[in-house]
């Protein structure tokens, strides 16, 4: 695939703290609409890769496109701002801010807030606002969380404080979403509704989704294509089935019998 | 979903209804400083009437300094440095101006004479030389955090007034201003070590409180708008905040030229107060004073600011025989405060939402 074809377009990206090669010459490319994932063990650089393609890490060599636009290089709050939004895996919410100003501040990219209009309260000005409130509020009935519009976001149940975490993101309006082991922290039942869920808003915000996840009941089943990183290389990619066989992917995981020590058995 | 520009026309008042709703009330505010200029203070007497004009000036300096403190959780200590800049650039203007139109620096009688214009304007220029004070202290905001930003705005404030005290004598008469050349007048003439003496006494009860009442409808709509969101953000996660697309550069920078401005006129304010400037009031001190009133009420909320403004500046009054312990009975009143209520006495809410009403920026649907 071309940069010009995919939607998000991942060309031989690395970073290294000191010695530590955290990603080493990843690349991927994900086609309009495509839900990829991106799994491996502790530590094996997945948030890393997310961190670079959001702008967290500047960007040394590789190349990265959005929607056909280069976007290596650019500002966290551009590349937001390109159509990039993400989900931390340690949920990151404005805690004291209330759960509609958490949603608010996704619309903020959208608008136009110059200073002298926020002084005199242009008609624009006041427009923007209800428009963000009231699109805000839509976002949160979506998760049905639009009755705890008014609740400190920190007070919130773990679970909801993902699904406003994830409503902020959308509210940026992207055009990818990156979710950073949504299901942690879940139990079975809300990892069903989580599958229900990332299916449902990639269909009606017509999303491209690249998914970081431990839980592999989640990722075999709403993944169409996986990745599989270990000590920042790629080590196999495929389709869940392909993955599942996939002998790389099992050593990396559970490690090869040659590694346990003399006379131990399995 | 439709884009937010184009649901934002649909949703546009008109110019009537925002003059109704935000201009009226601007209005009745502004009636203010005539009532405390024509009824209250001439029926308190002078002495009163200096300590409403030292409560406006704090309340001025502590609601400015909420928007970095506050809202955008930097810890600036160099407040008094944008005063003191304010103070002896608006103190220069109306000194120096009324020298050279006038022939003298008498204050004019009545109300609104020509020379309160001058002072006027000089808080305008004082505001805007500490505003692009405050945009070079504002930049390293964006390296440093916490301590260490606290300590580059502590090294500003002493920074001026160690430059303050290098300048040259000043000028008492229209001759010599006229005849002066440039050895007079760089270092500029502030006074130097011995202040900046006999500034006209615009500094009125009418524009000290119309200065406040803007300060505090200027910070109260940044706060209740998209802005304020901004700036909190920042204060609350910055990484988040740049994931969906916050500029923090440009609004923490922001926030440090706002503040500097409106300390700036805070200082041309108290300069004409009947006060001989020095450069002690760039020092560590009067910073120290602005962080308790916003520390104490609450970091971010400017009616709590506003609040503790007005008690801690009238405190010290009361408790005239304590003036020596004023400093311990501070130190003593902060350590409780943190340990029983670290947030401050409002937190980040303000007065009325403890009383039931929702914070207006929070309502649903309707006027924001």
């Amino acid at each position: 695939m071309t940069p010009a074809d995919a939607t998000l377009h991942i060309d031989d990206i690395s970073i290294s703290f000191g010695g530590l090669k955290a990603v080493q010459a990843f690349s991927l490319a994900i086609p309009k609409g495509g839900l990829y994932g991106l799994i491996g063990p502790n530590g094996a650089g997945k948030t890393t890769v997310f961190n670079l393609l959001t702008g967290v890490y500047p960007l040394k060599t590789g190349r990265i496109h959005l929607d056909g636009r280069r976007i290596d290089g650019l500002k966290p709050h551009r590349i937001a701002e390109a159509g990039m939004a993400r989900t931390f895996q340690n949920i990151r919410l404005f805690g004291e801010l209330t759960v509609l100003d958490n949603v608010r501040l996704g619309c903020h990219v959208r608008g136009k807030h110059s200073l002298s209009a926020t002084l005199i309260r242009t008609p624009h000005h006041v427009g923007q606002e209800r428009a963000i409130t009231s699109r805000s509020l839509e976002l949160l009935a979506i998760f049905g969380l639009d009755d705890r519009a008014d609740v400190q976001a920190r007070n919130l149940p773990y679970g909801d404080q993902r699904r406003v975490e994830i409503a902020r993101a959308l509210a940026t309006e992207p055009t990818v979403l990156l979710l950073d082991e949504p299901a942690a922290g879940m139990n079975s039942q809300e990892k069903l509704r989580l599958r229900e869920m990332i299916r449902s808003i990639r269909q009606q915000f017509g999303l491209t989704i690249l998914l970081i996840e431990h839980d592999m009941g989640v990722v075999m089943d709403v993944c169409e294509q996986i990745t599989v990183l270990d000590y920042g290389l790629t080590i196999a990619v495929g389709t869940p089935a392909e993955i599942q066989s996939n002998k790389a992917v099992i050593e990396a995981y559970l490690g090869t019998p040659s590694e346990l020590p003399d006379g131990a058995s399995v | 979903m439709t884009p937010l520009p184009a649901a934002s026309l649909d949703l546009r008042p008109s110019w009537g209804e925002i003059a109704l709703r935000g201009g009226l009330p601007i209005l009745v505010s502004l009636a203010l400083p005539f009532l405390l200029h024509f009824v209250v203070g001439p029926a308190l007497g002078p002495y009163p009437t200096k300590l409403l004009v030292d409560v406006g000036i704090a309340i001025i300096l502590a609601v400015s300094l909420n928007i970095v403190n506050g809202f955008t959780g930097q810890f600036s200590i160099g407040h008094a440095g944008f005063m003191a800049i304010g103070a002896y650039t608006a103190a220069s203007v109306t000194y120096y101006g009324s020298m050279l139109i006038w022939e003298t620096a008498e204050r004019q009688a009545g109300f609104l004479p020509a020379g309160e214009w001058l002072l006027c304007g000089g808080c305008l220029v004082g505001g805007a030389v500490a505003a692009v004070f405050g945009y070079l202290v504002g930049l390293p905001s964006l390296r440093l955090r916490g301590d260490y930003l606290a300590i580059v705005t502590l090294g500003f404030g002493e920074i001026i007034r160690v430059l303050l005290q290098q300048t040259n004598s000043q000028l008492f008469s229209s001759d010599e201003i006229r005849e002066a050349g440039r050895r007079e007048l760089f270092p500029p003439p502030l006074g130097g070590a011995l202040g900046f003496s006999d500034i006209p006494k615009y500094g009125t009860l009418f524009w000290v409180f119309t200065f406040a009442v803007l300060t505090i409808w200027v910070s109260y709509r940044l706060k209740v708008s998209a802005a304020g969101r901004a700036y909190l953000s920042i204060r609350e996660d910055e990484v988040a905040a740049r994931s969906i697309g916050i500029d923090i550069t440009k609004y923490k920078v922001r926030a440090f030229v706002i503040a500097a401005f409106l300390a700036g006129i805070a200082g041309g304010l108290y300069a004409h107060s009947g006060v001989i400037l020095s450069p002690k009031d760039a020092g560590f001190q009067r910073s120290f004073d602005v962080v308790i009133m916003v520390v104490l009420g609450g970091m971010g909320s400017i009616s709590g600011t506003t609040l503790a403004a007005i008690i801690l500046t009238l405190l010290p009054e009361l408790l005239r025989d304590l003036q020596q312990y004023r400093l311990i009975i501070y130190a003593l009143v902060l350590i409780v405060m943190m340990i029983v209520r670290p947030q401050g006495l409002f937190g980040v809410h303000e007065i009325w939402e403890f009383f039931g009403h929702k914070r207006l920026g929070t309502r649903r649907g309707g006027r924001t």
